[in-house]
Formats: structure tokens, C-alpha cells, sequence
């Protein structure tokens, strides 16, 4: 038995080739996970439906450039319903509220549970712990629910210009780590 | 701006991916993406690192409507697309429309037919104006990262005006580069993407070295939907 990321690259490759049933299979195969993440980032289930659809549809149009060599075929993915997710939610210009998650589900999210297995989720969450304690959170809510520099400066009631630096920093002290 | 930074390249790809990008400054950075591997590399690496963080996300079962609704536009997809056996066919099609081009078309098919790669031109658009009336002629090659485009029947030369072509993917145009008003001579431009289905090619009308601004600033008067995924 092939891996998944190696029979989710298969499909790729036959749909690539036209093959609208291989393509219809990699939605069976994707769209739940992905569905599941555009909820997170929108909050909302109508504009999650639209922006998987357009998802699936993006990635029909470009599914000939998928390079595997570039990412894994559920990377790829990922990227397409994160940019429709981002999209929509900067057409829309507002979020539900309360969507954002609590104080403590973030903390989950950001790394003190341990639960979770996979060396690089571990990577991932030491180095993301490095980082102090607001800018940490700035980073996972940016990446988890998709806020602006603009919302998370409010979200913090921080001048614009901390929330800023706090994500630049952030941003090449996880590279250095990740990459040590 | 200038995105030959080595360190703002680094952020912007990181920003990009993390999402703290504004939405007009996204979209200018999508455009370069898509003509910089360099660039795009960088995007893949960002991914790649926070891609864990996904992992803890409760997949969520979507409706069947959104199911139904994608199988059902990749179907319509894979009926248009056009088989390679079907390219004479569709050759006669577009001849027929226009008739008083004929010798035109002809040119243009020999010009392909003789140039290094031997397969049968795959016709990427056919690019009409707002009347239906075929105007232009797209097709693959000579060259792998090529497309030839040739008017049908001659139009109005104009050295006030050059004629841009552009692929628009998502609402986004690309310039793909100028064209030439003369049947007799063909142009072939080499694309670093070629265009794909669900895409669309256009001819804006603009200043004599093409767009200014890198978007289409005249007026639009031929266009025509791709035809082909790309190989």
C-alpha cells in the first residue's frame, strides 16, 4: 500500500491529465480536513463552503503547476484554502464575535500541550515557546484565524507599529531556530 | 518597492504565509510569486514550517452540495477540453467563423506546422470580440515555454497603440506580451506559465510599448477563455 501523500500525488498527477474522477477523489480524500481548517479561519460555515469550493475550483484550474518538489500534494492544498480563506476574509473586511479562540485553547494551540506527536509539530511548538509570551500568541492567531496586522494590534491594544516589529521578529527568530 | 533584498524577500514570503499581509500588498506579491521560482521556493519552505500547526485542526465533514458543485464544473472541464484528434475539427470550426480570414488561418498553421516541433498546434484560445467574431488565434509552441499568436484576419496598424496580450487567472491579469496586427506575422511569446483552463486571454489597446503599470490600462476588445490544461 502506497503512503497517502504518495496516492494523494497520484491523483494530482491523473487529474493533471484531465482525469475528473481522480480529481473528484481528492476531494473525498482532502476536503474534510481542509473544510475544518477554513471553518477555523472564517468562522463562519457559509464562507467556509464558498472558500472550499473555490478551493477545489483554483486547484482544478492549477492543477498541471503542482510540483512535488515544491511540497507535499496536502501542502498544496493547504496553501489554496488558506489564500481563498485569506481572501474572503479580507474582501469581507470583519469576523463573527467572539470567533477568535480562548485564552486557553490557544495556549493548546500554541504549544504547552504536549499531546500531540509528530517530530515536527514538536519542532515547531519549542521553537514557537522561544518566543516571548505576546508575540507568540500574535504569530498563532495570525496563522490560525488569519487577523491582520491592523486586528491584532487591537486584539493586544498595542500601537500598530509593536504588533508589527513583535511579528518580524518573531518570524526570523522561528526561521533561525527551525532551520538550526 | 524593491524585491531584490535578500532579508525583505525572506519576510515577505514568511508574511505571506503567515497572513499578515495587507490584502493590496497580497496581491502585488502573488503576481511575483508567480514569475520568481526563487521566491516561490521561499513560500514552499514557509509553508512547510508552519504546515504542523494545521495538524491540530478537527477535520469537519463538508456539505455533499459543495461536492456535487466542483464534480460538476470538473465535468463540464474534461467534456470541453479538446483531444488532440479533435484538433482538425475544431480547426474547421474556427476557419468557418472566420471565412474571410482563411488564408490567414493557413499562414498561421503553416508557420507552425514547419517550425521545430512537429505535433499538430494545440489551439490554447481563440480570442473574439464583443461581436463573437474571432480576432486572434493562440496556440502552443513552437517551443515548450511558448505560445504563438497571429490576428485571424489583418487589423488597423497604429503607431500610436500597441496591442498587449494577458492571461487573467482569478480576476488577475499577467502580461504575456505584444502583439502584432499583421495575419503575416505571428508572434511567439515566451510564457514562464503557460495559460491553463479557467483562465481567460485578452488584447487591451495600449501606449506603443505596452502597459505601463504592468495591469491592462485601455480598452479590451478581444477575449477569449483558454481551452487547454496546461501539459
Amino acid at each position: 500500500m502506497p503512503d497517502r501523500a504518495s496516492q494523494l500525488e497520484e491523483l494530482i498527477r491523473r487529474a493533471a491529465r484531465g482525469d475528473g474522477k481522480a480529481f473528484t477523489k481528492l476531494y473525498d480524500q482532502t476536503a474534510a480536513q481542509l473544510f475544518g481548517v477554513a471553518l477555523r479561519m472564517t468562522g463562519r460555515r457559509e464562507i467556509a463552503e464558498d472558500a472550499l469550493q473555490e478551493c477545489f475550483m483554483s486547484a482544478w484550474q492549477s492543477v498541471a503547476a503542482y510540483d512535488p518538489t515544491r511540497g507535499t500534494a496536502m501542502t498544496w492544498l493547504m496553501t489554496i484554502m488558506r489564500n481563498c480563506a485569506i481572501d474572503r476574509l479580507r474582501r469581507l473586511g470583519t469576523r463573527p464575535e467572539g470567533h477568535l479562540a480562548s485564552e486557553e485553547l490557544l495556549d493548546k494551540l500554541a504549544g504547552t500541550d504536549r499531546s500531540d506527536r509528530g517530530a515536527e509539530l514538536h519542532a515547531l511548538q519549542r521553537c514557537l515557546d522561544e518566543l516571548d509570551e505576546l508575540p507568540r500568541k500574535a504569530v498563532i492567531l495570525a496563522y490560525l484565524y488569519g487577523l491582520t496586522r491592523d486586528e491584532l494590534a487591537a486584539h493586544f491594544a498595542v500601537p500598530l507599529g509593536t504588533a508589527k516589529s513583535w511579528i518580524r521578529r518573531s518570524l526570523v527568530r522561528l526561521q533561525r531556530c527551525l532551520d538550526a | 518597492m524593491k524585491y531584490e533584498d535578500a532579508e525583505l524577500r525572506e519576510r515577505l514570503a514568511a508574511e505571506y504565509v503567515l497572513g499578515t499581509i495587507p490584502r493590496l500588498a497580497r496581491q502585488r506579491f502573488v503576481r511575483l510569486v508567480a514569475d520568481d521560482p526563487s521566491l516561490a521556493r521561499l513560500v514552499a519552505d514557509w509553508t512547510e514550517r508552519f504546515a504542523p500547526l494545521d495538524t491540530r485542526t478537527v477535520a469537519v465533514e463538508p456539505p455533499i452540495r459543495v461536492r456535487d458543485a466542483i464534480r460538476r464544473s470538473v465535468l463540464v472541464d474534461t467534456r470541453e477540453t479538446i483531444p488532440r484528434w479533435q484538433w482538425r475539427a475544431s480547426l474547421a470550426l474556427w476557419r468557418s467563423a472566420a471565412l474571410a480570414a482563411a488564408t490567414a488561418a493557413v499562414a498561421l498553421v503553416l508557420y507552425i506546422a514547419f517550425s521545430p516541433a512537429p505535433p499538430l498546434p494545440v489551439v490554447v484560445a481563440i480570442l473574439s470580440d464583443s461581436n463573437g467574431t474571432p480576432g486572434w488565434v493562440a496556440v502552443r509552441g513552437p517551443r515548450p515555454h511558448e505560445i504563438t499568436v497571429g490576428a485571424i484576419h489583418p487589423l488597423a496598424e497604429d503607431a500610436a497603440h500597441s496591442l498587449e496580450l494577458w492571461a487573467i487567472a482569478g480576476g488577475v491579469p499577467r502580461p504575456l506580451g505584444l502583439l502584432d496586427p499583421q495575419p503575416s506575422r505571428p508572434v511567439s511569446l515566451q510564457v514562464a506559465q503557460l495559460p491553463s483552463r479557467g483562465e481567460t486571454l485578452a488584447v487591451s489597446i495600449e501606449p506603443p510599448n505596452g502597459s505601463p503599470t504592468g495591469l491592462p490600462t485601455g480598452p479590451v476588445p478581444y477575449k477569449g477563455d483558454v481551452l487547454i490544461s496546461s501539459p
